[in-house]
């Protein structure tokens, strides 16, 4: 037998198990007070139709009057029931779905607390959309297997049960022949529920391209008017909307059969009873007000139906989203913190790599293919800084320099061989420790969605405002502040002010000053800085720098010549190694890129985009360029 | 021809909350989403909608035609049930059931047959209607100059072809349009009804009103509900979005703990929300049902008492034990339209709100201006002239004073300067993407503004550093937005530029599709593409933005001679990134803060030690010392 995801969910049901038993059995008896319904007005018809019957005279009034008196309590105990029902009704849907909310809360907390363990490397090997995934739409569909899809089928169920056991005793043989059709019908209406979803997911998706291709077209409008492609670009948009078009028609297809399909299920339902149960009544073995009382019975049964097939259809939705839910759930957590750790009382900054080697496994194919074998993207490498003096690193996109540089920052495992801090195998330190003493500074930095000073002082809780200044001085933030509406108080990342690349580069680099790290690592953190900028930035951190081992990692040349050692790396292995002057003089590899880089350098002017205004831009996004 | 007038930047230039001026723009209305009017049924409105409906009008009157019938249909089949309880049940009588039985399969027939149809034809009229009204729009969104772009943010405009689209289309499909059916339908019952008992009638309406009070009342606090919900959950997948992204960053800095407590307390306010909106949807469906079965009670309690009044007064029952049945059961059919009334409005109110918005965004006629009797002039020799030029960006400081020079035909004129000397804007003026507030710009001896907007961009060839390539195949994006250009021409034009290299790696050659965003090519064969595409059309004017990236060593020497090729014979206006361009052309015009400071070509311009040495120092006298170690 498979493993039932749901099995995971256990422990969060039981956390709230008196609430699901309460709601179970309300839910029982407001299944049980409707259906008193329909047996009471039957009642009640056959006690008015006795009178038709009864002879004329005393015997008649007094028949009538009783009669009446019945009707009258019958009518009463339907509207005690109702009343009785709704609280009922509202108690149990408030304790089971109600209850579903609270358990998607916590699997969300667990969700999210599982995520800040997971090691970078994870987050390296998945993608954010996929990860959002996860979370918001798996989540949405796990919504259904923690109260709703089973109470709904619960609620079929006993009406189904209850409603046929009342039935069969009234009149077996009129229930079978009503229920017959009952079967195909629940068929159809799994398969065109099954059509349905399936196709309005495929129109929401379509929905996104749609929206994607506007998007793009508008953000690209001033390239789309220079270069006159205004007919290509709309005929681009309209092949998409002629395409949702067509899905939602196909949704639409499945919804005009399914809606009076059911409608037509209770129609012949009811027919069918009718022509069983003429003979009956005119035999005498079953009564009008028995017969209403099936028909009122039927068409409770068929309302269901047509709601049955889109349940079942959330619950394999739901089943299948668990299972990734719990993927990341119980996703290994790549560098856990454990008791056994060393977190020594300060770090001196010495760093010795020996023979390390690093595999990355490749992206998991979309179509499920045998995955490549991993493919080793740090070889042998080795070298030893020095505490307090400076390393640069130079290589090619792709020579694994910020695979090294994320080994160090205790990000990646170390795969073979020993990377020492002060003499001490990092594996045996504590990764909290580490990280807390290493400022790394990556080329792509990410900003909160918080103010300037909020994300510049991330990991200094307590820093003072003078010292958040003095980080951004150095960081030569200080020069952007006045362009921002509110200085450092202006919110920035996705939600407030779009940075320049440069600008988040600064931010990124005053946060890691402000930390005071023990080894600073420069992942290319200047090349959207502008030389000039660049330069003044590198000599406003030489004391800053003074007394902390510092990498610097770049792909030009000229930022690595004033390092105390240079190390050029080229697929992963260390091909070069020793000072600016040495290198150049060995007239090796390292002394050709810098003749090749010599050679390009006829830029006349800054990359810093501080000024957007005066670009023309292609689509790349949300970004507008005014 | 309007001139247009700074007026306040864009809110999201500035970085503060939308505080759009209400400014008039050349005489076109300033496109405000914000602004409702106080009446959500404008028949102005209506009468624009219809405009997009009326081609597709047959469907929704036949569409509704069969609402009716199957609305009616559906009675019908109750009907014949009471027939059968008094004719043939009731008196145990079965002469003529068969005919009961016939006219039931029949009616019942009808109206599943009728209601497939109907909620087909509804649908296809919505999704061809509003298709052609998103074909429209985005045709608008197309003509809509650049400084409309520039003060209107882009995500608002996304939303109008897309969320308030579908706001429409929920019109359809969610029934609305069907309230006109429902309303038939409630007439009929109430005729019947009273036709049939008027006594009893008027009873079972007693609960109609408290029905009505009771949803609007509920539906409002599952509609609040609902919207808390949805800006909470907005909220929750920001946060989670960025935190997902800089989880390294949280794990650096140790700020596990802290973001964990923020979002739990995101994840309890969004808990408490989302039990809220169920506690207010529960308490929907139970009221409703409740009064439903409270009406069945009412009519069961009058109706008896009426049957054993006249059987007691000796009168022959006029309240027969079918209509009683019968009552019951057309009740229940006149719940389902009542309660689906409050959300039928609400569905209509948004989308009237939706409707709104979408033709105000059409009535902006902010369009780049185009005279009635605009004609180029036959003679294409490519003189370029500016000529005291002075532009702002909206609400922004001057970007250009006064800029006057001119280009002979064939002449290679480059253009250098640091970010915002308002270079770009050269560009982006000459294409009328904006129009000179001072001064003007002379093509072959003819204002800009005097030629039609289709024909100056075809004399003027641009090439951009950003490369926009569609999806099709290569071929498809040489010639990109002129058809008519042959396929040997496009080919020969791109094999001159050395392109036949870069395509040989591919099975299909030119025939190879371009993947999204043009990712199977490196930004360096992009920009060979771009210069293809410019190449094919053959403008008499070529003006290109350099590319400031960087690009392998082999494919830079490429770019180089292809660039050569590409302005052979050609006036040439190039915002030059590169020395080696810059010293191959005729002449370089240095522009500081919007002012052309020099010009000349570069050995002159380097000898006259101002503005041009100065920049071309910075670079690369660098170079220099880093070489010297």
């Amino acid at each position: 037998m498979r493993h039932r995801p749901l099995l995971e969910l256990l422990p969060y049901y039981r956390r709230y198990r008196r609430a699901y038993a309460l709601g179970s059995i309300f839910l029982v008896g407001t299944i049980a007070l409707r259906l008193v319904i329909p047996w009471l007005f039957g009642d009640a018809m056959d006690d008015l139709r006795g009178l038709e019957s009864a002879d004329s005279g005393d015997g008649k009034s007094s028949a009538a009057a009783r009669a009446g008196r019945l009707v009258a309590i019958n009518a009463a105990i339907i509207a005690g029931s109702a009343l009785v029902g709704a609280v009922l009704r509202t108690a149990s849907r408030l304790h089971i779905l109600g209850t579903s909310r609270r358990v998607v809360h916590d699997l969300r907390e667990d969700l999210f607390a599982k995520l800040t363990r997971l090691a970078p490397s994870y987050f390296l090997r998945t993608n954010t959309g996929q990860i959002m995934s996860r979370a918001v739409n798996d989540m949405n569909n796990v919504q259904g297997l923690t109260g709703p899809v089973f109470m709904y089928i619960a609620e079929t169920a006993l009406l189904f049960a209850i409603g046929l056991g009342v039935m069969l005793t009234i009149d077996p043989a009129v229930t079978l022949w009503a229920v017959a059709p009952f079967p195909f019908f629940i068929w159809r209406a799994r398969s065109l529920a099954k059509v349905i979803q399936e196709g309005s997911r495929a129109a929401q998706d379509s929905l996104g391209t749609v929206s994607d291709k506007v998007a793009e077209s508008l953000a690209g409008q001033l390239v789309i008017k220079t270069l006159g492609l205004e007919g290509p670009d709309f005929e681009r948009f309209a092949v998409h909307a002629a395409e949702y078009r067509r899905l939602n028609l196909e949704v639409t297809t499945a919804r005009a059969r399914l809606m009076p399909l059911m409608s037509w299920l209770a129609a012949l339902a009811i027919m069918l009873a009718l022509v069983a149960a003429a003979p009956r009544i005119h035999a005498g073995t079953l009564t009008p007000g028995e017969f209403v009382s099936l028909i009122f019975y039927l068409q409770m049964l068929a309302a269901p139906v047509a709601t049955l097939g889109f349940v079942i259809s959330s619950l394999e939705r739901g089943e299948a989203a668990l299972v990734r839910i719990f993927e990341v759930v119980h996703a290994q957590e790549g560098l856990p913190e454990r008791p056994e750790h060393l977190r020594p009382d300060s770090m001196q900054g010495e760093l010795e790599v020996r023979n390390l080697s690093v595999w990355r496994e490749p992206a998991p194919t979309a179509d499920g293919a045998p995955a490549p074998a991993p493919r080793r993207v740090l070889c042998d490498v080795s070298f030893k800084v020095p505490a307090g003096t400076t390393l640069g690193i130079v290589g090619h996109t792709g020579s694994g320099k910020s695979t090294l540089v994320a080994v160090l920052a205790r990000q990646l495992e170390v795969d073979e061989g020993r990377v020492f801090v002060d003499g001490r195998d990092i594996t045996h330190l504590s990764p909290i420790w580490l990280r807390r003493h290493i400022g790394l500074v990556p080329q792509d930095p990410f900003l909160f969605s918080a103010t300037l000073s909020e994300n510049v002082a991330l990991g200094v809780r307590d820093a003072t405002p003078e010292r958040i200044q003095t980080a951004v001085k150095i960081a030569r933030l200080d020069v952007d502040l006045p362009q921002l509406p509110a200085g450092l108080d202006t919110v920035v990342g996705e939600r407030g002010v779009n940075l320049s690349g440069g600008q988040r580069q600064r931010a990124a680099l005053a946060r890691a000053v402000l930390l005071e790290p023990k080894i600073l690592i420069l992942d290319d953190t200047l090349s959207a800085v502008d030389r000039h900028t660049c330069d003044a930035i590198l000599s406003a951190l030489e004391p800053v720098m003074a007394g902390r081992t510092t990498l610097v990692v770049a792909h030009r040349i000229s930022t690595v010549a004033h390092c105390d050692q240079v190390l050029l790396l080229e697929e992963g292995r260390v091909v070069e190694r020793g000072t600016h002057r040495q290198l150049l003089a060995h007239g090796g590899r390292y002394a050709q890129l810098f003749e090749a880089q010599a050679r390009e350098p006829d830029r006349i002017e800054p990359a810093d985009e501080t000024d957007s205004a005066d670009r023309v831009t292609a689509p790349s996004g949300q970004e507008a360029t005014p | 021809m309007s001139r247009p007038a700074p007026i306040a930047p864009p809110p999201e230039a500035t970085g503060l909350a939308a505080t759009a001026p209400a400014a008039s723009f050349g005489g076109a209305m300033v496109y405000d989403p914000e602004t409702k009017s106080a009446g959500a049924f404008e028949p102005q409105l209506l009468r624009r909608l219809w405009s997009y409906v009326r081609p597709y009008r047959r469907h929704v009157v036949l569409s509704l035609a069969l609402l009716i019938g199957t609305q009616g249909a559906g009675l019908l089949q109750f009907f014949l049930l009471r027939h059968a309880i008094d004719v043939h049940l009731v008196p145990a009588e079965l002469q003529g059931f068969m005919w009961v039985l016939a006219a039931l399969l029949a009616v019942s027939l009808v109206e599943y047959a009728g209601r497939r149809r109907q909620v087909w034809l509804l649908d296809l009229a919505g999704q061809n209607a509003l298709l052609d009204l998103r074909r429209d729009l985005f045709r608008h969104l197309q003509r809509l100059s650049s400084t409309f772009y520039d003060r209107t943010p882009i995500g608002k405009l996304v939303g109008r072809v897309t969320s308030d689209i579908e706001a429409l289309q929920e019109m359809f499909s969610s029934g609305v349009v069907t309230i006109l059916g429902d309303f038939v339908l409630i007439v009929a019952l109430v005729f019947f009804l009273l036709v049939l008992d008027a006594e009893l009638a008027l009873v079972s309406f007693v609960i109609i009103p408290c029905l009505l009070v009771a949803t609007t009342w509920t539906r409002k606090h599952v509609r609040k509900a609902y919207q808390i919900m949805t800006s909470r959950r907005s909220r929750m997948n920001a946060f989670l979005h960025e935190h997902v992204t800089g989880m390294a960053l949280v794990q650096a800095f140790g700020r596990e703990a802290a973001a964990q407590d923020q979002y739990g307390a995101i994840n309890r306010e969004m808990r408490d929300a989302q039990v809220d909106a169920v506690t207010w949807e529960s308490l929907l469906s139970a009221v409703t049902d409740m009064l439903s079965a409270f009406t069945t009670a009412l009519i069961l309690w009058y109706g008896g008492r009426l049957i054993v009044g006249d059987v007691t007064s000796g009168a022959p029952p006029e309240l027969t034990l079918g209509t009683l049945f019968l009552f019951v059961f057309w009740m229940q059919r006149f719940f389902q339209p009542l309660t689906d009334l409050s959300h039928k409005y609400t569905v209509m109110q948004s989308a009237m709100t939706a409707a709104e918005r979408i033709f105000k965004l059409m009535d902006v006629r902010d369009f780049v201006p185009e005279r009635v009797d605009a004609r180029a002039p036959s003679e294409a020799r490519g003189a370029l002239q500016f000529d005291g030029v002075e532009f702002a960006y909206a609400g922004g400081d001057k970007v250009l004073h006064g800029v006057s020079f001119a280009v002979r035909p064939g002449e290679k004129v480059a253009v250098v300067g640091a970010t915002g000397s308002g270079k770009s804007t050269l560009l982006k003026l000459l294409t009328r993407l904006y129009d000179v507030q001072g001064g003007a710009i002379r093509l072959d001896g003819q204002d800009v503004r005097d030629y039609p907007v289709a024909e100056l961009r075809r004399r003027v060839g641009v090439v951009l550093q950003d490369v926009f390539l569609f999806e099709g195949t290569v071929l498809d994006n040489l010639r990109l937005g002129h058809p008519e250009i042959p396929d040997d021409v496009a080919i020969a034009a791109a094999n001159r530029l050395g392109l036949d290299r870069i395509v040989a790696r591919f099975a299909r050659g030119y025939h190879e599709p371009v993947a999204e965003r043009g990712k199977n090519f490196s930004s360096g064969e992009r920009q060979l593409i771009s210069f293809a595409r410019a190449l094919a059309v053959a403008p008499p004017v070529l003006v290109l933005d350099e590319a400031t990236s960087n690009v392998d060593t082999e494919t830079e020497e490429l770019l180089q001679s292809a660039l050569k090729e590409l302005i052979r014979g050609r006036t040439a206006l190039i915002i030059a990134h590169r020395l080696s361009t810059i010293r191959d052309c005729d002449r370089i015009l240095v522009l500081a803060g919007g002012r052309l400071v020099e010009q000349g070509r570069h050995d002159q311009l380097l000898a006259l030690g101002g503005r041009y040495r100065e920049l071309y120092d910075r670079e690369y006298r660098k170079q220099a010392a880093t070489a010297e170690g």
